[in-house]
């Protein structure tokens, strides 16, 4: 640790906690206290408005479903990059972090031209199959599934290369099929990796904007999230709704810190 | 024969790790394959475990064709060099977990367990972690939970290489009264040839992916196949263009055989009750030779005396491959 003088070591903190307070806490602070200028009015008119609900209940919805297609698809792929020898690993590794550089609206562009029903790729297919992907739920799922993609794959890919493979040769030896070794030995390993990405999942999905205001088609009351919501009612000068529609997605993103700060040290 | 191996090929991208490889491993004895590292060992024993698949060749364990079994279905136990302890099981129940696959009842596992630990001396470590554990009692536990499953062979991955020498040691006596009271066929891997000959009844020598030598530890010691196996298995010198052992040459300080080489000491070392005594020969051979330190102090070998050396009488000898060191 290389000594830094006292008021060099003064300087820091304060600079340091000056931009987070101007970039963080107070706008946030902000938007909380805006939802409760009026008491609980704010939030009590949101939750009497059927729209709100039905966003909330919506993001709620997609969230959950992204994140288990997420998890599950996640930890396959995990397993595959790290115990497996195949062509074109390297590439998959690489696509596995585009989501995280695309900018989300490029992402729901993409999925807008491959599955719409008038001239996309597949869309036309699936819609006279009674399937619509976009301007519907599934739309909204595959584009939050796609911008959380990498959050689970990141979390278990370096726990499973530090554990090894050595449990589950241990296991196999044991008279363990594949089954079995995954169940009891690898997935035990790798738990808390798991639910710290599950963790981080939600609490992207929820707060998705830019892909899913693409894909939804925005209709309000039907394919409108919740931060879609806040926007609309923002624009639409019913700022209360907006604030406590704002505040209650505070709310969760604190509740998935507060919990991943709880798992942390159990997760070396 | 409990284990047949015949013609087994295995390459790693260019490296041959193994090089058409035919062994046979008898019944209920406690073998060692010893070589040195990167030689093949731990390969062999990998694909007798069904852990790594032979390129070619057959693998037959116990009267069975074993060759393309999957591990899970060969019935062996296999202890790996770092333990690979089931790190968030208890060591009941990381030694229970072969039977609880096999669906065994509860009662009949619990008695098992208790059995198993006792013989390994853990019962009163039942129920912690692996990670509240010594190295040598994780090695135990594993050797347990290998066992558990009545294997008909058990394999050992260099099972002492990540002890200590103290521990080691121990471990390394208590593996072979343990194999005299279970009598399960025991193969183990090692590159310590000192652990080799006191442990095992019989020792296969195997480096650059071939079978050098096949033989108890006495025969491997007195009747060694080649140079290679006599310098694998102890310290050797040369001494007028063959091998032999350092303390099987017969030094003097005035010209008493026919045939001794006259040479001058050029080094000499003293570690506890041995010295080790270098003598440059007058044809330009460096000879090293250990000596009892009373027999050093009696004949007053100390650095530029003039010596005559030759191999002792009923010393074994090995043709050098090499030659002598200038």
């Amino acid at each position: 640790m290389v000594e830094v003088s006292t008021p060099v070591r003064w300087a820091l903190r304060l600079a340091a906690v000056a931009y987070v307070f101007f970039l963080v806490a107070w706008p946030v602070a902000l938007v909380v206290r805006q939802t409760f200028s009026n008491g609980l009015d704010n939030l009590i008119e949101a939750f009497q408005d059927p729209h709100v609900v039905n966003a909330l209940e919506l993001t709620l919805m997609v969230a959950f479903w992204a994140v288990v297609i997420n998890t599950l698809f996640g930890v396959t792929i995990s397993i595959l990059l790290v115990r497996y020898e195949f062509p074109g690993k390297r590439l998959l590794s690489a696509l596995i972090d585009v989501p995280l550089s695309v900018s989300p609206v490029v992402v729901g562009l993409a999925l807008l031209l491959v599955y719409n029903g008038r001239d996309g790729w597949f869309g036309p297919t699936l819609e006279a199959n009674g399937l619509q992907v976009i301007f519907d739920t599934p739309g909204m799922i595959m584009a939050t599934c796609f911008v959380a993609l990498p959050l689970v794959i990141r979390e278990v890919v370096p726990t499973l290369t530090e554990v090894g493979d050595d449990q589950e040769q241990a296991a196999r030896s044991l008279g363990a099929n594949a089954r079995q070794t995954f169940w009891r030995i690898t997935l035990p390993s790798i738990k808390w990796a798991v639910i710290y990405g599950v963790v981080l999942s939600l609490a992207r999905s929820l707060g998705e904007f830019g892909a899913v205001k693409i894909v939804s088609g925005n209709v309000t009351g039907r394919t409108q999230t919740a931060t879609l919501m806040v926007e609309a009612k923002y624009q639409n000068f019913q700022q209360g709704t907006a604030y406590a529609t704002s505040f209650l997605l505070i709310l969760v993103s604190i509740a998935c810190l507060v919990v991943v700060a709880v798992l942390r040290p159990k997760h070396p | 024969m409990s284990i047949d191996v015949s013609g087994v090929t295995k390459t790693f991208g260019d490296f041959v790790a193994l090089d058409d490889v035919s062994v046979s491993l008898p019944t209920g004895q406690l073998t060692a394959l010893l070589g040195p590292s990167g030689g093949g060992k731990s390969t062999l024993l990998r694909v007798i475990a069904g852990l790594e698949t032979a390129d070619t060749g057959r693998v037959t364990i116990e009267g069975v064709d074993a060759t393309r079994l999957p591990p899970q279905k060969r019935n062996v136990g296999f202890v790996f060099q770092h333990y690979a302890v089931f790190k968030h099981m208890t060591v009941a129940k990381n030694v229970a977990f072969g039977l609880e696959i096999r669906k065994r009842p509860k009662a009949e596992i619990a008695a098992r367990v208790d059995e198993l630990l006792r013989l390994v001396h853990l019962s009163q470590f039942s129920h912690r972690l692996p990670s509240q554990l010594s190295g040598g009692q994780r090695q135990r536990m594993a050797l347990a939970r290998a066992l558990a499953v009545e294997p008909k062979v058990l394999l050992l991955d260099e099972p002492f290489g990540a002890l200590d020498a103290k521990v080691r040691k121990e471990l390394r006596d208590w593996l072979r009264r343990l194999h005299d009271e279970v009598h399960v066929t025991t193969v183990f891997v090692t590159h310590d040839q000192e652990e080799a000959m006191e442990v095992a009844d019989e020792i296969v020598v195997i480096n650059d992916g071939r079978v050098e030598q096949v033989g108890t530890p006495d025969q491997l010691y007195d009747e060694p196949a080649n140079d290679f196996v006599m310098s694998f298995l102890g310290e050797v010198t040369t001494l007028g263009g063959v091998l032999l052992r350092p303390h099987d040459v017969h030094i003097s300080t005035t010209p008493q055989l026919a045939g001794a080489a006259e040479g001058t000491v050029s080094r000499v070392l003293r570690v506890g009750f041995e010295v080790r005594v270098n003598v440059l020969t007058d044809d330009g051979e460096d000879v090293l030779l250990v000596l009892t330190r009373t027999h050093a102090r009696q004949l007053g070998i100390e650095p530029g005396v003039r010596v005559w050396v030759t191999p002792a009488s009923g010393a074994l000898t090995v043709p050098s491959m090499k030659a002598a060191v200038g």
